[in-house]
């Protein structure tokens, strides 16, 4: 008898579930358009659905759902395989290196027809990111990283140095700080940070994809990332700077404690060492990055991401109509900051930026500073399979650190992954 | 059991055994099988893409036959894998199962005291979460901040670096024998308590000590449930993943392709292959059959004899 | 090794050395307990407090820091704790039902096919939990149901480990005597299996239970992959989040390891009020019933 009534409660369920399954398929087949249309959105920006209860509050016939996801390397296959069962939300929030294989897996829509006046907001070469040098328009751009030099002022005069204006004072002052205390670095390689590497190919003039004719062409292992590569590569191998993991609660107490002076970063890092480095607060500063040759200005981005359209949205325009306020509207833009912490990708929303972060209370022109070297930032175009690059990059450079050998060699091996596995996929290449 | 009574029952079981086995069938079928035979036919397919790959049309998925399965094979970081957790697998299920067995013995003994805090204390790994370990070595591990290090430093040991090239698989061996340890003692204690207690006394009257019936009554008991962890250790030491994986975020030492399954990982969930990712996970299965299926065949006799 | 060698070296010289198994035990207790007295300590300290004292040593953020996970998203902390809940306690009920009914049948009755099936449902384990997990989630899909809380219960409800250990448990605690009789007093299968097969398995039950709870509980990728929406997220894919908040955002390790002290804390309790069940004498129970 138990087993009787286990049996149908078991059946029962299991019914229950597959036809609460069929029964909500035809809602996808709703007609377009009319009447409130209902969207979701998948984000990790922080206190997203605020935002977007302030947009469901002005547009009655717009819903946005917000589902606050994980960020990391694993939220972009999450969504791909979400839109490969056709269940992929209408919004998602897309790094902009990630942006290109959604494009390439038919994930995320051109929304081209939708958003294009929204393109004067942005500056050229935040908008080649979203563009991937083609004509479509695959995302709105949210938010950016422009890469920025933070540096203890305190134990920069305690040690007796300058702040670096190019890369060869950089590493003078590297040596001198080890020199001087055994147990200090001025700053680290990251073998864990392929993106923030990418952003220092960036401001050395690197591109490591681009697109020439119908064809890709890979310049990962070529002159400017090279210089790069054999720059970190020969401190590293002097043990004049800090090769440890990054991100990592050793690393945190370094930045907090003192043991390393500087980190070449992003426009979000006050955020990081606020939260990660509490005892510094007041002491760090920002400077542009040290250049490859006097006199220069150059950047690069280090992270940053755009809001996308899925393809297999049936409210395309609606939900670009909400991206476009997302990242261009100047209430919008003012919650970002305030709310989600963004550093918003929009001009419009640079301008909103005056007060430092607190964290920088010592340097009031925080915003401008940060303002002056986002726009000295270089261009760059991602490929379709970053993700095979940046994991290549993690691989080599981890045992390039490790031994104690050539990062040129481990470039090479970036290289050499990365075409390889275009070349597996069929994409064209420039011979 | 002998062949008689088997007959006999067999006659009179009738529907009862299939309708009490239904719903694990069906949820195996379901979720099991289903999903399995999808993999298998993922990992006969892969994404062609031409030109570009950016405009539409320009992405078709295509039969490719056994390609993804050569490729796998053909790929050395792929056996790499499998001798590094070939060596990892020896320690921990030495240490782990050794460890499991101790302490069940010595729980199932009359004169330990504290027998129940012990338990649960030795169980409670069990109950860390991954992601919460992972941030529990986090800061366990490195030098600056762990109490391993300081503990070493008073007993006047130094500079041991735990994440190194030459360390790191002892570093994963320990979290996996002290997050292992603790469910498979509760196994074997489980199974210890099952024997009736009559067994020893009179082993006892015979004037046998507690460690003569550990070693002569309670280890052969335990045959069943002994092969029952060692198989399913080995597999899940084959399918090693989740330590390596921990430390690659806090170590140089490892790669992305420490582990056989962690290639499946990479392949899904990172660059979002996932027709690599099923073939190499179906070679993983086949792989982690043979040493089971070796190892039940070298032990069923015995092990299942005393079964009942 | 040596621990072996000295606990068995314990047993043959009985008197002198009486408080050596205990003293193993204890030390086995000690290096199982460190960890999760770390946890215990960095969930009391501030941030600041976390990367600058000793791991040991208590601080004194403890209250802040459980009222600011409880604030955080509006207290979606608990939503999360509750969930968790119910993904562990209905699918441990279930699957602990599913494995014992399978369990009792393979190991008490002939019948054809049998080997067969219970090699194939065991099988099962051979293939990694990460390669079920996207194709479950592709199909899950094609039937609607990913995103759906049953999207997480029903592929957590088998478990070929809790089978063979229910087979297991059934062979040894279930005498064929009993059945036998049973039967010859015209006491139906049902009866049997109510009278007779779950009392008698019933330590058993609560160690399959337990452990279908704990997998559940703990389990990460299989919520991570169904569920997109956080309001069903269990705390595994919940605190995740927490720590790995996207590129440009920090990680919020004091409200990480709040959090992941407070979900282990159930867990505790649990073993705790269910160790009596396991203190059971399986042959004193036989001969009542």
């Amino acid at each position: 008898m138990r087993t009787k009534r286990l049996r149908t409660v078991l059946t029962a369920l299991l019914v229950g579930a597959l036809a609460a399954g069929c029964s909500s398929t035809p809602d996808e087949a709703a007609p377009q358009e009319t009447g409130p249309v209902d969207l979701t959105f998948w984000t990790w920006a922080p206190n997203m659905d605020k935002i977007a209860a302030v947009w469901n509050a002005e547009h009655p016939d717009i819903h946005v759902t917000v589902s606050k996801q994980a960020g990391g390397d694993e939220a972009a296959a999450k969504f791909l395989t979400a839109a490969k069962a056709g269940n992929a939300p209408d919004l998602v929030q897309a790094e902009y290196q990630m942006l290109p294989s959604f494009v390439a897996a038919e994930a995320v829509a051109d929304i081209k027809a939708e958003v294009s006046a929204a393109k004067a907001q942005f500056s050229d070469g935040i908008w080649g990111l979203v563009t991937l040098g083609t004509d479509g328009v695959y995302g709105l751009p949210q938010d950016s990283g422009p890469m920025m030099l933070y540096y203890r002022t305190d134990l920069f005069t305690k040690y007796g140095i300058a702040v670096p204006k190019t890369w060869d004072e950089y590493a003078a002052a590297a040596r001198a700080v080890h020199a001087k205390d055994k147990t200090v670095y001025l700053g680290g390689f990251s073998s864990k940070d392929p993106g923030w590497f990418a952003g220092l190919a960036q401001q050395a003039g690197g591109q490591w994809w681009s697109i020439q004719g119908e064809s890709w062409k890979v310049g990962i292992d070529e002159g400017p990332t090279r210089k790069v590569a054999d720059f970190w590569g020969g401190l590293a191998a002097e043990g004049v700077v800090d090769t440890q993991a990054p991100w990592t609660p050793e690393w945190n107490a370094a930045l907090n404690n003192g043991k390393v002076l500087s980190w070449a970063s992003a426009v979000w890092a006050p955020g990081v060492l606020s939260s990660n480095a509490p005892d510094g607060k007041g002491k760090w500063a920002i400077a542009p990055l040290p250049q490859w040759s006097a006199g220069e200005s150059y950047s690069g981005f280090w992270g940053g991401s755009s809001i996308a359209v899925a393809a297999g949205s049936k409210h395309r325009a609606a939900a670009a109509q909400f991206a476009t306020w997302l990242n261009t509207d100047t209430k919008a833009l003012d919650l970002l900051i305030k709310e989600a912490a963004v550093y918003p990708a929009a001009k419009g929303g640079q301008a909103l930026l005056t007060t430092a972060p607190d964290y920088f209370a010592n340097q009031p022109d925080f915003w401008a500073q940060a303002t002056a070297i986002s726009s000295s930032a270089r261009g760059f175009t991602f490929g379709p399979n970053v993700n095979v690059a940046y994991s290549a990059y993690k691989d080599a450079f981890d045992k390039a650190v490790q031994q104690k050998s050539s990062f040129g060699a481990a470039l090479t091996a970036v290289q050499e992954a990365t075409v390889a596995d275009m070349k597996k996929s069929g994409f064209t290449l420039v011979s | 059991m002998t062949k008689a009574n088997r007959g006999a029952r067999a006659s009179r079981a009738g529907a009862t055994p299939y309708l009490y086995l239904a719903p694990a069938v069906v949820l195996f079928t379901l979720f099991v099988a289903a999903p399995i035979g999808y993999t298998a036919y993922l990992s006969l397919r892969r994404v062609k893409f031409s030109g570009l790959g950016l405009g539409k049309k320009s992405r078709t998925e295509i039969f490719v036959g056994l390609d993804n399965y050569r490729a796998a094979l053909a790929d050395g970081e792929f056996w790499d894998g499998w001798v590094r957790v070939l060596g990892y697998a020896a320690m921990v299920l030495t240490l782990m199962l050794g460890l499991a067995l101790l302490f069940a013995l010595l729980l199932d003994s009359a004169r330990v005291r504290l027998p129940r805090f012990s338990r649960i204390a030795i169980f409670l790994p069990y109950a860390v979460p991954g992601v919460v370990a992972t941030l529990l070595w986090g800061f366990l591990y490195p030098p600056s901040m762990s109490p391993i290090h300081a503990g070493l430093h008073a007993v006047g040991v130094d500079g041991v670096d735990l994440l190194s090239p030459s360390t790191i698989v002892f570093s994963m061996v320990n979290v996996a024998v002290w997050g292992g340890t603790g469910f498979n003692m509760l196994v074997l204690y489980t199974q210890l308590r099952a024997v009736p207690r009559d067994y020893y006394e009179a082993a006892r009257i015979d004037g046998a000590g507690e460690l003569a019936i550990a070693l002569r009554i309670k280890v052969p008991m335990l045959a069943p449930a002994l092969v029952l962890t060692t198989v399913f250790s080995i597999i899940a030491t084959m399918q090693v993943f989740t330590e390596p994986t921990t430390l690659r975020s806090i170590s140089n030492s490892v790669s992305s392709t420490w582990s056989p399954l962690m290639n499946v990982y990479g392949d899904a969930f990172v660059t979002g292959d996932l027709y690599s990712a099923s073939a190499t996970s179906l070679v993983i299965a086949l792989i982690a059959l043979v040493p089971s299926l070796g190892f039940l065949r070298l032990v069923r006799r015995r092990a299942f004899g005393e079964e009942r | 090794m040596s621990i072996t060698a000295s606990a068995e070296g314990a047993g043959r010289v009985r008197r002198p050395l009486g408080l050596m198994p205990t003293a193993v035990l204890l030390l086995g207790a000690l290096y199982c307990l460190l960890p999760v007295a770390w946890v215990l300590m960095a969930a009391s300290k501030t941030r600041g407090e976390l990367f600058s004292t000793n791991a040991f040593a208590p601080g004194t953020g403890l209250l802040e820091n459980l009222s600011d996970l409880s604030a955080y998203r509006d207290g979606i902390f608990w939503q999360w704790m509750a969930n968790t809940a119910l993904y562990a306690g209905v699918g441990a009920v279930l699957s602990t039902a599913v494995s014992v009914l399978a369990g009792y049948a393979l190991a008490k009755f002939r019948f054809f096919g049998q080997n067969l099936i219970f090699n194939v449902l065991i099988g099962g384990i051979l293939v990694p939990s990460v390669v079920l997990a996207v194709p479950q989630y592709l199909l899950l899909a094609k039937a609607g149901l990913a995103d759906t809380y049953w999207a997480v219960l029903l592929p957590s409800i088998l478990h070929p480990y809790s089978i063979y250990l229910a087979r297991i448990y059934a062979a040894a605690a279930i005498p064929d005597a009993l059945l036998e009789a049973g039967r010859i007093d015209g006491a139906s299968e049902g009866r049997l299996l109510r009278v007779v097969a779950v009392p008698l398995m019933g330590p058993g039950m609560v160690t399959i239970f337990l452990f279908q709870f704990v997998a559940i509980w703990n389990n990460f990728l299989l919520p991570f992959i169904m569920l997109a929406d956080d309001h069903r997220f269990p705390l595994t894919v919940g605190l995740y989040t927490l720590l790995v908040t996207g590129a440009n955002q920090p990680a919020l390790y004091n409200l990480v390891i709040t959090g992941a002290l407070l979900s282990i804390i159930p867990l505790i309790a649990l073993f705790l009020t269910m160790q009596r069940y396991w203190r059971t004498d399986l042959s004193g129970g036989s001969v009542k019933s």
